[in-house]
């Protein structure tokens, strides 16, 4: 647990840094207000209107989110089976085959349903 | 002491043991020091790459304030301060405060596990050159990618602008995209060093670095670390062409500051990272590494940082000579490529790596060869019947459409569904000067005098020739 | 010399540091035969959807299914014929570094889904009269033009058959799990494909979403609450092994509390997936809206597997408790019997109806339980067995009374039935009597067996409230039959299909093992009371 002592203080001193940049650019920058300044920034053009929440966006992010998941679950799994793969040997080989194409027949039927085409 | 299991491996070299006991005074000049580090690196970053893209251009880069222009990136990081800070009126005001700051404390975390030297004595005290080091020291990085992600993507939502959300959000994909490849890539380094402690892995790179064995594995993460960093020509979450800034649109002064700086500690990160993992960390390269000294004492510093400094000249090199490219290119590269060529490169070398604990033969190089070869000739061939059936039945769309629905309507592709929409021609007259012959507007120059316009950080900068 | 070599180890190869005590585990692979091909056919059905052309899917889809499932069979019968089980007298193995128990009442358990998977998978791949009962395109908005395109192209979902088999697979490790984290496994692995299946219904989009939701969402809470149970029987026991608690049970009186809330929880879960009262709220919306063979699949397949699951539970891990659970389980097979009876009285849906009626029988079921004893295993087993043909056939019988819109499903256009399809109304009553409990159909036999075992075990009040719930479902039933025989035929009434050879088996082995076992129950009732004379192995 020690090791983790001096990343908790990096992370403190890191956090304090950037707490104190934020704050120091709210008080040294001028306030000059504007009307135009307070809206969202659309190249000049009248800002389009955004519903609450953000509004809707594209689901191919939705489903890249879940790609993304599935496949760093199969990193999790990968990363102890390399440091141990020394002593599980044939064993641990085959194992990690078979769960690797499991996942790898997912894959490809998620490209060939077009799942990785972005148009 | 003799040590015959390690070879080349000297005894003073530092272990997991050599980060307890800790001492306070210790930890304390070394979390100093790197905080400082990494800040001030950025400083010369921001410098040498304005230079270098300004020598590729043809043109001088910034050169007026200090000697070179060196203080140039003080002079912008001392304007940005004292600029307005803006917060738009519909943003969601908190996370608009910790946006920039959830993008910047990961980027400073990650380089707690980066060893920079061997142990050394500091007043006496002897001492691993690296803040510390645990039994899963590199998952840390890989956290802390993941935690930025969320600083991203809540900038571009919290600031509730189309810019900005649409940046946010592909910035995001793309990040957690790559981010697949890059983990897969480092399992082939866990594979062949037994652990996940930078430590162990450059102890184990003794005998000889990472980039030769593994190839391919070093590959993909180059790509995949541009990828992650948002770099060109990877940097389409704030292609400034379509998206202004992408997720940082609306963030001026020093909240734009702090993603700025992340983005350039990230891509020191990840240098880092890569010299760790494949180029053996602070190990002198061969001749050098001949001379017993190269790699005790301070000297090592001093090889990692030629390698980390090569890793970031490439960044710039990268910026300097290529193009953006497009979404889906990015996408089906990460999707279509990196990851399935990680996995199949990873199957092999274990396989490899267990047929040879097991016979001690060498003929499993020769076999898993001529496997990667079967492989390599085979989805080359699918890859090109598929380009063959795509081009064929894209012509035989455009022969449909030809014939096909009245204009304006969407004609409805044969496959899955998808549908292409009819865009306006691309030569309509006044792409070609038709139209515009207004006498008040200068005419715009030749395509070759447009040199000098490359610079996108958006600070304006002095071409003096 | 000898000083440093440790030290350059180290140096050498820091993940020494880490375990040098790791041991390559031992897996059975011929003792978990059945289950892994069935998953080796889900994963095929997947590379089928991915590669084979459109035309040829559905047709490789049965032959893979039905082959995975056949020889999933087979094996499990040459494992229990093995020496080792039911011919050389032994109980069973652990596999599997004890995640996977491999004994007599689970490989009955699971040649009994096997069995009636078959049969619900011909009934899914039934598409005779152009009418599959599975959606075109999913992800279409209801009524929706992308909707109508793809009807009138006559594409359909073969993503099923996988989906299916998926779910089978989880059915069949569910019971077999000796391990709680294994169980909640194999629990999600038969969860989420059926989520997705109840969302496919062809007709009635919107209540066929709503059912999959509605599902979706209290089956993550019923799984969140079994994986909370985990979490403190962990806490109490420090293991996840079945044995390791039931040991921890009987000897440390410690931490009470955690075990019984643990126990509190794991019953949820398992309670929810079988859909006894209070749980039993989603039953009726989901066995509605779902596309009907996957009703049959759930109030078959799944009903079987959950009971396994719980059987093996109650018994291995809390069988030194039954003096804790005994009394819950009690109040909840009343409600349970009682609940599920009176509310099917006011259903005007057959769908709603037979799942009312599920219900009442997870009841019946649960008073075997209760009993914890070798009986109430054996009688518990056969019980099943036999309401899974009768229930599948029951469903299978429902896809062909149509309307024009698909499934004719309300009561009042089954009227007069009989008299226009005597055949199938008579199939129809004939397995209505069988779930109400008549002599020479097996739900008698069953029903006598279960009752026969709480009775042994000093459940009289028990065995009283069943055969009263008995009564009142007994009503609802001849009331359905009255109605198909003894009242006029509406005009325009539903038009009965001809069964096509894939539906007709599904109905006509269904009727046959209704018959069959409800005239000579020996044979299936010594095989369930030789699967349970040595209970689950620990």
């Amino acid at each position: 647990m020690n090791s983790y002592v001096p990343i908790l203080v990096l992370a403190l001193l890191a956090v304090g840094f950037a707490v104190f940049s934020v704050v120091l650019g709210t008080l040294t920058g001028p306030k000059r207000w504007n009307r135009a300044k307070l809206q969202a920034y659309e190249s000049g053009i009248e800002p389009t209107p955004q519903p609450p929440g953000g509004g809707r966006f594209p689901v191919k992010y939705y489903l890249t989110a879940m790609l993304f998941i599935l496949f760093d679950i199969e990193i999790v799994f990968l990363y102890p089976w390399a440091v141990t793969f020394q002593k599980l040997g044939a064993f641990g080989l085959v194992e990690m085959v078979t769960f690797v194409v499991t996942v790898l027949i997912a894959y490809a039927y998620v490209w060939r349903r077009g799942g990785l085409e972005w148009d | 002491m003799t040590n015959l299991a390690a070879g080349a491996v000297s005894a003073a070299d530092p272990t997991l043991a050599s980060f307890s006991p800790l001492v306070w005074w210790i930890i304390a000049i070394k979390v100093v020091v790197i905080f400082l580090f990494l800040l001030l690196f950025q400083i010369l970053m921001i410098w040498a790459e304005r230079r270098v893209i300004g020598r590729m251009q043809n043109r001088p880069g910034p050169n007026r304030w200090g000697p070179f222009g060196l203080l140039q990136p003080v002079a912008d990081a001392l304007k940005l301060p004292l600029k307005e800070d803006i917060v738009p009126r519909q943003v969601d005001k908190l996370l608009f405060f910790l946006a920039p700051i959830l993008s910047a404390v990961p980027a400073l975390i990650s380089f707690a596990i980066i060893p920079v030297g061997p142990e050394v004595s500091i007043f006496g005290v002897h001492t691993p050159l690296q803040l510390t080091d645990f039994p899963v020291a590199v998952l840390l990085v890989l956290a802390m990618s993941s935690i930025a992600v969320y600083g991203i993507v809540l900038a571009g939502w919290s600031s509730t602008g189309p810019y900005s959300l649409l940046g946010g959000l592909r910035s995001s994909a793309q990040v957690i995209s790559y981010e697949i490849a890059m983990g897969l890539s480092f399992v082939a380094v866990f594979l062949y060093a037994g652990t996940l402690s930078t430590t162990g892995i450059v102890n184990a790179q003794a005998h000889g670095w990472y980039v030769w064995e593994l190839l391919p594995s070093f590959l993909i993460y180059v790509l995949t670390m541009v990828g992650e960093t948002n770099r060109l020509p990877f940097d389409l979450p704030e292609g400034e062409g379509e998206l202004v800034g992408g997720y940082n649109t609306e963030f001026s002064s020093m909240r734009f500051v702090l993603f700025y700086l992340a983005e350039y500690v990230n891509m020191l990160t990840v240098s880092a990272l890569a010299t760790t993992l494949f180029l053996g960390g602070w190990r002198a390269p061969w001749p050098l590494s001949l001379w017993s000294g190269a790699n005790s004492g301070w000297y090592p510093i001093i090889w990692f940082l030629i390698k980390v400094a090569l890793f970031e000249f490439g960044f710039i090199w990268l910026r300097g000579s290529l193009p953006r490219v497009r979404y889906d290119q990015l996408m089906a590269l990460g999707w279509k490529i990196l990851i399935p060529v990680s996995i199949i490169w990873l199957l092999l070398i274990a396989t490899v790596r267990a047929w040879r604990y097991d016979t001690h033969s060498t003929a499993v190089y020769v076999v898993g060869g001529v496997v990667l070869a079967i492989i390599i000739v085979i989805a080359v061939s699918w890859d090109i019947a598929a380009e063959r059936r795509a081009s064929r039945a894209a012509g035989a769309e455009s022969a449909a459409q030809e014939a096909g629905p009245e204009p304006g309507t969407p004609a409805a592709a044969p496959r899955g569904g998808r549908v292409t929409y009819r865009v306006p021609p691309l030569d309509l007259p006044h792409y070609h000067g038709v139209g515009v012959t207004d006498p008040s507007r200068p005419v715009p120059p030749p395509a070759g005098a447009a040199v000098g316009a490359g610079d996108s950080n958006g600070t304006k900068e002095v071409t003096g020739a | 010399m000898t000083g440093s070599v440790g030290h350059a180890g180290l140096v050498g190869h820091p993940g020494v540091l880490a375990a040098s005590t790791i041991a390559a585990p031992h897996i059975e692979y011929s003792q978990l035969a059945p289950m892994l091909i069935v998953f080796a056919a889900a994963l095929a059905g997947v590379l089928v959807e991915a590669f084979a052309p459109r035309s040829a899917r559905r047709s490789l889809h049965i032959v893979l299914a039905l082959g995975g499932l056949g020889a999933a069979f087979i094996l499990t019968i040459l494992i229990a014929a093995s020496s080792s089980i039911f011919a050389g007298g032994g109980a069973g193995h652990i596999a599997a570094m004890g995640a996977v128990g491999v004994d007599r009442p689970t490989l009955f358990i699971q040649g009994t889904i096997l069995v009636l998977a078959m049969l619900t998978m011909l009934i899914i791949a039934d598409t005779a009269h152009g009418l599959s009962p599975f959606v075109a395109q999913a992800a279409a908005v209801p009524g929706s033009a992308e909707e109508r395109e793809g009807l009138l192209k006559g594409v359909t979902h073969t993503e099923i058959y996988p989906l299916t088999m998926f779910a089978v697979g989880g059915m069949l490790l569910f019971p077999a799990a000796n391990d709680l984290l294994t169980m909640f496994v194999a629990l999600e692995v038969l969860s989420l494909p059926l989520y997705l299946l109840c969302g496919l219904a062809r007709r009635r989009r919107l209540l066929s979403q709503e059912a999959a939701m509605k599902y979706f969402l209290l089956g993550s809470f019923s799984s969140a609450f079994f994986l909370f149970g985990i979490a403190m029987l962990y806490g109490f026991a420090g293991s996840v092994r079945l044995s390791a608690i039931a040991s921890a049970a009987s000897t440390n009186t410690a931490n009470e509390t955690l075990l019984l809330a643990g126990v509190a929880l794991l019953g949820l879960g398992l309670l929810f997936k079988i859909g006894a009262v209070p749980f039993q709220g989603w039953k009726p919306d989901v066995y509605q809206g779902a596309p009907t063979p996957i009703t049959a699949l759930m109030a078959s397949c799944v009903v079987v597997s959950a009971f396994g699951a719980l059987l093996r539970v109650f018994y291995v891990a809390f069988g030194t408790l039954t003096w804790d659970w005994r009394p819950v389980l009690w109040v909840i097979a009343i409600l349970t019997m009682l609940l599920g009876a009176v509310i099917a009285i006011t259903q005007t849906d057959v769908k709603r109806l037979l799942a009312y009626s599920s219900i009442t029988h997870a009841g019946y079921i649960l008073t075997a339980v209760v009993a914890s004893s070798a009986l109430g295993l054996s009688s518990s087993l056969f019980y099943l067995a036999t309401y899974g043909f009768s229930t599948v056939g029951a469903f299978a019988l429902i896809t062909l009374v149509r309307d024009p819109s698909g499934e004719a499903l309300h009561l009042s256009r089954w009227a007069g039935l009989g008299k226009r399809s005597p055949l199938v109304a008579a199939t129809f009553a004939f397995f209505l009597l069988a779930f109400a409990g008549i002599p020479l159909t097996s739900g008698f036999t069953g029903k006598f067996a279960v009752f026969q075992a709480a009775e042994a075990s000093g459940a009289t009040p028990l065995v009283i409230i069943g055969v009263l719930a008995s009564a009142i479902a007994a009503f609802f039933y001849v009331r359905i039959i009255v109605l198909m025989f003894f009242s006029d035929p509406v005009p325009d009434g539903p038009a009965v299909v001809v069964p096509s050879a894939l539906t007709g088996t599904a109905v006509a082995i269904g009727a046959a093992a209704t018959l069959f076992l409800g005239i000579i129950p020996g044979p299936l009732l010594s095989l369930a009371n030789n699967a349970a004379t040595h209970l689950f192995v620990r």
